[in-house]
């Protein structure tokens, strides 16, 4: 008998329940959470249900030494996780999301990439607020990236410059792209009038299949000469929409962005979910990294809007840009677009904004990757 | 011009094609060299003997299995590293120590010679012909004095050769104490300013040259616009003979979806005048909602037996 009660006594250390702590119950908490608003609300499903449920997965008490642990070398889990800490989901997603984004919006009007660039402000604002907070300079550079509004490229840049900060970072950063119609709008109506925000633009051009070929190769081939450690991300992007626009390899592309980018966002969404354990997600950092994240948001919006508006100082009848699109540079394709063309149609149901900010949103995703690029380049 | 652009190309191709390189045999270096041990490391045997530190330049890993290590211009081939041994290769940046103990029987990081001050000490490749590597070795080298190759330049790609006091078997032979760019930048830039200011004008200038390029790509394909067929003239109630062949293809074969796409172009060629989506060459067709288990036309037979 004392022996059936000695073993049920080992048994029970085994369990959670003999293991748990308040910690682990409040990430469990947020996991739930997570799927809940993404099954309720509809933001970023995708990857709010994968992360949320790796949260509640990675944060299960457990008896250490079970090699069961996404930080324990050689389990399941942590054999997943290696293509988060060696950085090779993120390229294979942005191979996905150039096989599938149509770039015409941006060729048709190639100076809308520059609000892409204004945009880009955010990570370097939140950068600079980082360091102020304390941070050392590589995870003050992992941190802004969250302002690049792409979870992707947050994942790769932290995962090279502060793999410790990763779990917050990207957390932070799909967060944040879910919550962009709740961010974007006030700042959007606080920053315009009634006036700029009726400006009509004229319909874009009609994109010849000769200009949609050659944008992926200069574009890579510009991009990556200026700043080669982007590479993995600026090729994969390139690489992608090559596949979808030269008409030949359409199986390839047609892979890319479904079976592969669906297997890959599980698996990232999952170990990145399961990567916030307690012990390495509860601490004081975290706050700070959700707080900067915010911010990054909030000035990559702010300075995408001003440009618009400076901008427009400079330009006449209907080369004027309607600065509800000056927002949509914070990359996260296609939400901040759909913000535009919402608020946009608040106004006037007639004005279609979506066309038009498409070409900063992608704008924002190749600028957000130039920008990891030269953090990585400066800071790796 | 058409051709001119061609060779522009291809030359442009080829540039970026030269500064590949792989990893192999070549990124192979001799790192360092001592001839006369007395206080120095001692070897597996617990001799002290001379040695030959070999150093991987590159960041992939290298096998040296096969290679050859001389003293001998007449005779590369003097010692032979064991192909089979699975040791015998190095890591990114990594380096490793032969004895130059005269007796290869001792094992595979032991050479037949021993080296001589006033020598040229040879690296050559699995061929036995191409030297990868040479060092000279002064003929009044001091005993427990090496000759380096130092790591310099930023990339630290690029290597000089020196006589060192200090020998250092077996470690990096660059600055081993240097700092990590993180912090660098922390000492150089404590607010952050300068890398701010440098990205967003490197972020600026990326994008602003891609927005000139695709600006005058744009202007240049205007010129060469593919104009939109005009409607064509056709009599009322007669069809030409484009249109009577979609229909006809349309009803006359079991195409599922595809018979819709083509009854719908059929009737915009006919109706509209054939302008078509100039964007994409693929016929867009929503696809039926589920499985399609439950079609009649799953059930049917190709061939009626």
């Amino acid at each position: 008998m004392s022996n059936i009660i000695e073993n049920l006594k080992q048994f029970w250390f085994f369990t959670g329940f003999a293991n748990a702590t308040w910690q682990n119950l409040a990430m469990i908490l947020i996991g739930i959470l997570f799927i809940t608003i993404a099954i309720k609300k509809g933001w970023e499903p995708l990857l709010l249900v994968p992360i949320g449920f790796g949260m509640i997965i990675g944060n299960i008490p457990m008896f250490p030494g079970l090699n069961i642990g996404v930080y324990e070398d050689g389990s399941v889990l942590n054999t997943l996780y290696q293509g988060v800490k060696q950085g090779w989901y993120p390229p294979l997603i942005f191979l996905g999301i150039g096989a599938m984004t149509d770039f015409s919006a941006l060729i048709s009007q190639p100076r809308l990439l520059l609000i892409g660039a204004a945009a880009q402000t955010g990570i370097f604002g939140a950068y600079l607020l980082a360091l102020l907070l304390g941070f050392d300079p590589n995870q003050a550079g992992a941190i802004g990236i969250i302002g690049g509004a792409d979870g992707p490229t947050a994942i790769f840049l932290s995962s090279k410059l502060a793999p410790d900060l990763m779990g917050a970072i990207a957390v932070s950063a799909y967060s944040y792209m879910a919550l962009v119609p709740v961010i974007q709008r006030p700042i959007m109506l606080a920053l315009t009038t009634k006036k700029e925000r009726l400006i009509k633009m004229p319909v874009p051009r009609t994109v010849s299949q000769r200009e949609k070929i050659v944008f992926p190769i200069v574009g890579f081939l510009l991009t990556a000469f200026i700043v080669p450690s982007g590479l993995p991300l600026l090729g994969m992007l390139f690489f992608g929409n090559l596949l979808k626009e030269s008409g030949v390899t359409r199986r390839l592309a047609e892979t890319a962005r479904g079976p592969l980018i669906d297997v890959v966002t599980t698996l990232i969404g999952l170990t990145v979910g399961a990567s916030t354990q307690a012990d390495k997600f509860l601490t004081g950092n975290s706050l700070k990294i959700f707080l900067l994240g915010l911010l990054s948001f909030v000035i990559a919006t702010t300075v995408g809007v001003l440009f618009v508006k400076f901008w427009n100082l400079f330009l006449k009848g209907d080369r004027k840009i309607n600065p509800l699109i000056g927002n949509a540079g914070v990359s996260a394709v296609p939400d901040s677009a759909r913000v535009s063309e919402v608020v946009g149609r608040e106004f006037d149901p007639g004005n279609h904004l979506l066309m038009h900010a498409m070409g900063p949103n992608v704008a924002g995703v190749i600028g957000s990757a130039v920008a990891a690029g030269i953090l990585l380049g400066f800071l790796g | 011009m058409r051709h001119s652009r061609i060779i522009l190309s291809i030359a442009i191709t080829l540039l970026c094609g030269l500064s590949l390189g792989a990893q192999n045999m070549s990124d192979l270096l001799i790192g360092e060299v001592l001839v006369e041990n007395t206080c120095g490391i001692v070897d597996g045997y617990g001799q002290r003997n001379g040695w030959i530190e070999l150093f991987n330049t590159s960041n992939g890993t290298v096998k040296f299995g096969g290679c050859y290590l001389s003293d001998d211009k007449s005779n590369l081939k003097k010692y032979h590293i064991p192909t089979s041994d699975r040791s015998a290769q190095l890591g990114p940046r990594q380096s490793v120590v032969f004895y130059t103990s005269g007796n290869s029987l001792q094992g595979t990081f032991y050479t037949n010679f021993k080296l001589r001050n006033g020598s040229t000490l040879y690296l050559v490749s699995n061929d036995g012909r191409t030297i990868i590597d040479q060092v000279e070795i002064p003929a009044d080298l001091p005993a427990d004095q090496s000759v380096v190759r130092i790591p310099v330049g930023v990339k630290e790609m690029e290597f000089k050769t020196q006589v060192n006091p200090n020998p250092t078997p077996g470690s990096y032979n660059g600055n081993v104490d240097a700092k990590t760019k993180s912090q660098v930048m922390k000492e150089q830039d404590p607010h952050g300013l300068v890398l701010t200011l440098i990205a967003v004008m490197v972020v600026f200038s990326a994008l602003l040259i891609l927005s000139f390029i695709f600006g005058w790509i744009g202007n240049y394909n205007k010129r060469d616009k593919v104009k939109a067929p005009k409607p064509k003239k056709v009599k009322k109630g007669e069809m030409d003979d484009e249109v009577v062949a979609a229909i006809s293809l349309a009803l006359s074969r079991e195409f599922g979806s595809e018979v819709y796409a083509a009854i719908a172009l059929a009737l915009d060629d006919y109706l509209v005048g054939g302008i078509h989506d100039l964007e994409s060459m693929i016929i867009t067709i929503k696809p039926t909602p589920g499985s399609e288990w439950a079609d009649k036309t799953q059930n049917f037979r190709q061939l009626p037996r």
